[in-house]
This record gives C-alpha cells, structure tokens and sequence, in this order.
C-alpha cells in the first residue's frame, strides 16, 4: 500500500440555500479543494462520491455524475458510494482505497446535501418489507426517539443527569461560534439548553442535530505527487469501514437477539479499531477526535467504546473541562453536528477538512494546541460506519 | 362497532393463552427472529432449517423514551397528538423487540419494569374501524 496525503480540502459553508442546487454546493467546495491543493480540475484522475438519497445524483445516487458533468467531462472514472450517513466516509475510503492500492495518483472525494425539512427521516422504502418502515408504522419510533432510547439508559447505568448531557451541547456551541461555516454559531448557556422543548425524553431539541444543506471535498494524492505540491502534507494513517455484528445489541427493523453483556454500535467500535491498528495507534496517541454526534449522547457512549476512557467515566471528562479543545480529549472541537446540522453524505468529508485544517494549525480560536494525530468516525443507516486517522 | 384491522398482517396474533408476537426461531442455533425470518442469519450457524415461532407476553424494559412531538408519516396517531411513550423490551425468549408502551401515566416509567405483550388501538383508520399494534403494558 503506498502513502496517501490530503493537499486540498473544501467547504462550502453549512446552512438552508433555497436557491442553490447540490450541484452548486458542490461546485463551490470543489474549487476551493482544488484551489487549496493547487491542482487543477483537469488533473482529478478519479472521482468517489458520496450518494445522496436527499437531493441530485438523478434519483439514483449518481452525485458523482452531476458533479462531473458540471465541473467538465473529462472521462475520468467515477464512483458512487451509498452507505447512508456513513456515505461519505466511505467515499472517503474507496478514494484513499484507489491512491494507496496504486491504481490513481489523484483523486477527488466529494459529498453534497440539501436536505428535506424536519429531523432526518431514515427510510427510503414505503414497503411492509423494510424494517425501518415497519417501525415508523407499527411503533412509531422517529429517529430522536431511537438516540434517547439509548441515552435514557445509559442515564439508568451511570446516573447521567439531564444537566450533564446539557453540558455537551454548552460545548459544543462554545466551540462551533468560532467556526465560520458553521450553520449554528451562537453560544448556549446550560439554562438555554435545559430550557429548549424536549423532543424525545429525555432530549431536548439543542442537544439533538438538525438537518443541513452544504458540500465538502478533499483531493486525495500519493506521496510522490503530494512532494511536488506542498512540503508538509497531512497524511491518512488510516481509513476504514465496517459493518454491525450479529451480535448487536441495538436492533436494525423491530428486534434483535438480546445480547450477552453490552455490545451496541458495534459497527462503529470496529471502524476505530481497525483504523488504531491501520494507523499503529492507540487511544493515547489521539490528539483530538470529531466523532457523529447526531445527539449529546454519542459523546458519552462512544468514547467510552473505542476505549478512550472505561464505561461511566466520560461524564467526568466533559464535567471537568477535557473535551474542550484545551483539553486532555478535545471532542469536536469544529462544533460538531450540532452546530452544522446534518447535510448527510457530506459529513464524512467535512470531518476530513477540519482534522485537515486543525493538523495544518489553521484552526483559529478552537485550535487544539500542537494537534499531530486526529480521528475522525461517520455511522450509518444499515449498520454502516466509517473511521479516518490522519497525521501530521 | 369498528372492527380491529391489525396495522400489518401476520405480525402479532390472538392465540387460546392470549396476544403473541409471530417469528421465527432457527432449529440449529436456536436465533429467534420477529417478524419470521426464512432463513438463519447467525453467521457462526450453519443451519438454515427455520420453524415458526411466537414470543411474549412476559419481558422486561431496557429502556424507554417519551415521544413529545408529532413525527412525519408514516407514523400513525389520531388528532391532535398526545404524547406517548415507546421502549425496547427484553422478553423471556431472548427477543429484544421495540415496542409502544401502553400507560397513561408516562411520568412513572422506569428501566427494568416487568411488561406483558398486548394488542392494543394504534389509531382510528379512515373508515373508522381501529388500527391496532402490539404494545407493552406494565405488570
């Protein structure tokens, strides 16, 4: 396998673009990866794309396709990658996947949304059949109540209070004010967030992520090229995917087999773990993470799963100031989804282009000190998740 | 008098010892499934004999949520919305399975309450006969 370098990343800025196309989102990212890689459009020998089910690629996922017939033809080979809200994690890794196996020496990696109002529907299938419609039918179990189902039980195991998971989004929103593409840059106190409606008990509606229009890129290029352009690339240690076990604990449709102790996200677990190993890392060496946090929730689950800290202890972590970007575990420090919302595809891509830009020191006021090793992590719908570590 | 109209047919049935949820359960692993599955999807099981089986009514909850707003369809509920609850039950035959939880009192729920399977009113369908669904009761 050869190294792999990002030399470009580009956002187009999150928010509601009524009168912009997800080809235009796109567009705009694009340029600016381009523009930051110092490559020009027609050096991109391959393209991996996220799919969208939202919005473009022609009903059919083919967003890559739009993107490449607006930016200009040029025959390259494009990939479109479907994996729900882990699609652009995997376009992510099939585009390092074609650089590192030899096969393309510069590769575009690109996702673009513009989402549907309301919180994020999961199924795509009207059809007794699918077992996400079955549960929307039969139970009534929207994707909020999913996460607080998770979240009232961890509440039940380690006596997370409701102010604790406040104090996340208090973070979260201290950190996305600093960050100009963020769609939500206000700052909360713990009273604003306990204030806000409870959507799904026990969440309320600031400790939950929204949905988002907006586009991210990365240009993706081996060692060799990478020397030409810059002289201090951001490498990929590591990109993995990985799906859900059967023993699972967290059921897909309606059920699942109870399972033997706590195994929930198991997809999640196994796309960090095989990337600290990818990457000859461990927990220790992770300067900072930006991980999904489609609620407060995950913030509390997840490092505690990947092994960052043991079961009931990342409460404390947030409590005493280690999540933050001064401290000992920053935990999206870009403000996360919370202050973005989710434009879904594009999510694994915009992870990459902070890391990127946190690695580079290019961060501003939620700069993690002297950052070297960053860890990135998307999860899907069909059991699909996805992990990054890039190094500088 | 409305008629019952079950939600989805062939998930849930009225047997002699009362409502049972209907799946299946693999011969050689012993995997339960809801709904039925054809075939085993344990990769560790090399059996692909399925026989059909029904789970409930006793288990206990894992956990629960309140449902505070109105979701988007295909959530059926009948106006206006009232909130309600809906939680994952661990029943007795190694079946973890979601499922609304039938109380009028939301405030009072708690993680690790015994509940019984119902079948129970969803809501009202267009021709006014009920939509039912299973649901958990506490016991």
């Amino acid at each position: 396998m050869r190294d792999v370098a990002v030399l470009g990343v580009g956002l187009h800025p999150w928010g509601k673009f009524e009168n912009k196309s997800v080809t235009q989102l796109c567009r705009e990212a694009i340029e600016a990866a381009l523009k930051d890689a110092g490559v020009a459009w027609h050096e991109i020998q391959a393209i991996a794309a996220a799919s969208s089910r939202f919005s473009g690629g022609k009903g059919w996922g083919l967003n890559g396709n739009d993107v490449i017939e607006d930016m200009g033809p040029t025959g390259a080979p494009v990939y479109n990658l479907s994996a729900g809200c882990a699609a652009g994690g995997n376009a992510f890794n099939i585009g390092y996947s074609l650089v590192a196996g030899g096969l393309y020496d510069v590769v575009l990696v690109v996702g673009g949304e513009r989402m549907p109002k309301g919180f994020i529907q999961m199924s795509g299938v009207q059809e007794e059949t699918d077992p996400e419609y079955l549960r929307q039918v039969c139970v009534g179990m929207p994707g909020p109540a999913f996460w607080a189902l998770l979240c009232r039980r961890r509440m039940e195991e380690h006596g997370t209070s409701e102010a604790q998971l406040a104090q996340i989004a208090v973070k979260a929103h201290k950190n996305g004010a600093h960050n100009p593409r963020a769609r939500f840059r206000q700052e909360f106190s713990l009273d604003d967030v306990l204030k806000s409606r409870v959507v799904s008990y026990p969440l309320r509606l600031y400790e939950i992520c929204p949905v988002s229009d907006g586009a991210a890129a990365t240009i993706l290029c081996s060692a060799d090229f990478a020397r030409r352009h810059t002289t201090n690339p951001v490498w990929v240690a590591a990109s993995t995917v990985a799906t859900a076990r059967m023993d699972d604990g967290i059921p897909r449709g309606l059920a699942t087999v109870v399972p033997r102790g706590n195994t929930e996200h198991s997809e999640a677990t196994i796309a960090v773990k095989k990337a600290f190993t990818q990457a000859g890392v461990g927990p220790r060496d992770i300067d900072f993470i930006e991980l999904q946090e489609n609620t407060v929730y995950y913030e509390l689950a997840f490092p505690e799963e990947w092994g960052f800290c043991e079961p009931g202890e990342a409460e404390g972590l947030h409590e005493r100031g280690e999540t933050l970007p001064t401290g000992k575990l920053p935990i999206n420090p870009s403000g996360g989804f919370l202050c973005f919302g989710e434009a879904t595809t594009a999510m694994g891509i915009w992870q990459v282009c902070e890391i990127t830009e946190q690695l580079r020191g290019q961060s501003g006021p939620r700069q993690v000190p002297n950052a070297k090793i960053g860890l990135g992590q998307t999860l899907g719908l069909g059991g699909n998740a996805t992990a990054v570590i890039l190094k500088r | 008098m409305s008629k019952q109209i079950p939600v989805v047919e062939g998930l849930f049935a009225e047997t002699a010892a009362g409502p049972r949820l209907v799946g299946s359960k693999c011969s050689g692993c012993g995997t339960p499934y809801f709904p039925r599955s054809p075939v085993c999807h344990n990769p560790d099981c090399r059996d692909q004999r399925v026989e059909d089986a029904t789970f409930g009514p006793r288990g206990t909850l894992w956990s629960f949520t309140i449902q505070h707003y109105a979701p988007p369809p295909p959530v059926k509920y009948d106006q206006p919305f009232q909130p309600y609850a809906l939680g994952l039950v661990d029943l007795q035959e190694g079946l973890r399975i979601l499922g609304r939880i039938s109380t009028d009192n939301l405030e009072t729920l708690k993680v690790g309450t015994p509940v019984e399977l119902v079948v129970e009113k969803l809501c009202t369908a267009a021709d006014g006969n009920d939509v039912t669904s299973w649901k958990f009761k506490l016991v």
